[in-house]
């Protein structure tokens, strides 16, 4: 790794994730040889971070109903903060669900919602503190023993699993299959064939509607992981422009990125918030399509 | 930037995390908040209904205590005419008791006045025939002079 520090390095070491997977010598998170991993690698950082804040959303919830389980006290702190964080989720499950009963709906909303909520948040950590304080851990731990770790910025380590492709096309994945299973499940086999190959334009022109219908079908999950995706990228990336200011530029920059930083925080938590509630109320949404069963 | 093997590991993650969710977190805290729902919509009732009955009670209250009233102004008036009743009638009483004393007290002034009077009666007619006797000897029987006397005595 280059000592020298660049714009260009500074930008692309805060791009790119801590990844570990098998090459020909054997298992290694060697930045250099990625290339060599192929498809089964992972993303160490984005998979912690989301581990982690899928953890403390469990611990919390969980905490906040084993400390008061009976229903004649009233709810104090962190569980009025839990109970109207399920209020919100079954509120917009009633409003985009309707009638249909569905126990899982709910609980998968309130995870998705809580889940990249936690992870969207972490953007607002500036940029630089987590990943130079895991470079140094790193260095001081295993710097001797791990051949690859020259220094603290050998280690590559991004911090908002959202900004990971992987990370959100990975839960529009789960999702997909979901709607996949509650469509054959509740309409039955023959209707969701039925529904993916004879519209728009009847049974005489089914590979046709087919070819249409799958990319509608297919488009959802991924737009659904790619929105969140651009929108966290985008923001991350804004921040460590504004980042680069403070650290390259003369001073009337840096104030100035400094106040800039400030409003894009501020905005940004709009982002963080809203992206969050997307991503649960198309969740919400695909799941209730997978449960109509309309007449054409 | 590249799709690789964390896809599928954030999905397994995703579906781990939703299903300690959907079986350990949502039903309970879900079931709480019902439960509690329920309670405070019972307890408003509650109110409510305790409200009402008090509002009865008032009203009954207010309904004995007039009647209580009434009935109390009621006794005080009897009682008053029963002590005025009882007064006069011990004055009545007291006066006709006044009256037999009265009565009586002169009754028996006239009877030990006449009594009085016949015992001076025979006094005098003892001393008259005394003094007679001696003045007449015994020239006058008893039984003749007793018939005298009798005369005078009535004619006194």
């Amino acid at each position: 790794m280059a000592s020298e520090l660049t714009t260009e390095s500074y930008i692309s070491h805060h791009l790119t994730n801590l990844t570990c997977g098998k090459t020909a010598e054997g298992w290694t998170c060697d930045p250099y040889k990625v290339d060599q991993m192929g498809f089964w690698a992972f993303h160490v950082d984005s998979l912690f971070w989301s581990i982690g804040l899928g953890a403390l959303f469990v611990f919390v919830f969980r905490k906040a109903i084993s400390k008061n389980s009976d229903a004649s006290v009233a709810p104090s702190g962190m569980q009025n903060f839990v109970e109207m964080s399920i209020e919100f989720v079954e509120d917009n499950v009633q409003s985009l669900f309707g009638s249909v009963k569905n126990t899982l709906i709910a609980p998968l909303a309130l995870t998705v919602f809580v889940w990249i909520l936690l992870m969207n948040l972490m953007d607002l950590v500036p940029v630089d503190f987590l990943p130079v304080l895991a470079g140094h851990v790193a260095y001081v731990i295993a710097g001797d023993a791990v051949e690859w770790i020259k220094g603290p910025e050998s280690l590559y380590f991004k911090v908002v699993p959202t900004t990971d492709p992987n990370i959100t096309l990975g839960m529009a994945f789960g999702i997909f299959i979901l709607t996949i299973y509650y469509s054959i499940t509740v309409k039955g086999l023959k209707a969701f064939v039925a529904e993916l190959t004879l519209h728009p334009f009847g049974k005489y022109m089914i590979p046709i509607n087919f070819v249409l219908e799958m990319v509608n079908f297919i488009a959802k999950p991924i737009s659904l992981g790619l929105r969140l995706f651009g929108n966290l990228y985008a923001g991350e990336m804004i921040f460590i422009l504004i980042a680069l200011m403070l650290f390259f530029s003369s001073i009337p920059i840096g104030v100035l990125g400094f106040g800039l930083h400030l409003v894009w925080a501020l905005f940004h938590i709009l982002i963080v918030a809203l992206q969050a509630f997307i991503f649960m109320a198309l969740t919400i949404a695909y799941l209730a399509m997978a449960h109509e069963t309309e007449e054409h | 930037m590249n799709i690789n093997a964390t896809l599928i590991a954030q999905a397994v993650v995703m579906i781990v995390f939703v299903a300690i969710c959907w079986r350990y977190i949502y039903p309970p805290i879900l079931s709480v908040m019902k439960e509690r729902e329920k309670r405070i919509s019972d307890g408003l009732e509650a109110a409510k209904k305790a409200d009402d009955s008090l509002e009865e009670a008032k009203l009954a209250f207010d309904k004995e205590l007039n009647q209580a009233k009434a009935e109390a102004a009621e006794i005080l008036d009897k009682a008053n005419a029963r002590a005025s009743q009882i007064v006069s009638d011990a004055a009545s009483k007291a006066e006709a008791e006044a009256e037999k004393i009265l009565t009586s007290a002169s009754t028996t002034i006239e009877n030990e006045t006449n009594k009085a009077k016949e015992e001076l009666r025979q006094q005098m007619s003892d001393i008259i025939i005394d003094t007679t006797q001696k003045i007449l000897g015994d020239e006058i029987s008893k039984e003749k002079h007793e018939e005298i006397l009798k005369k005078a005595a009535e004619e006194l």
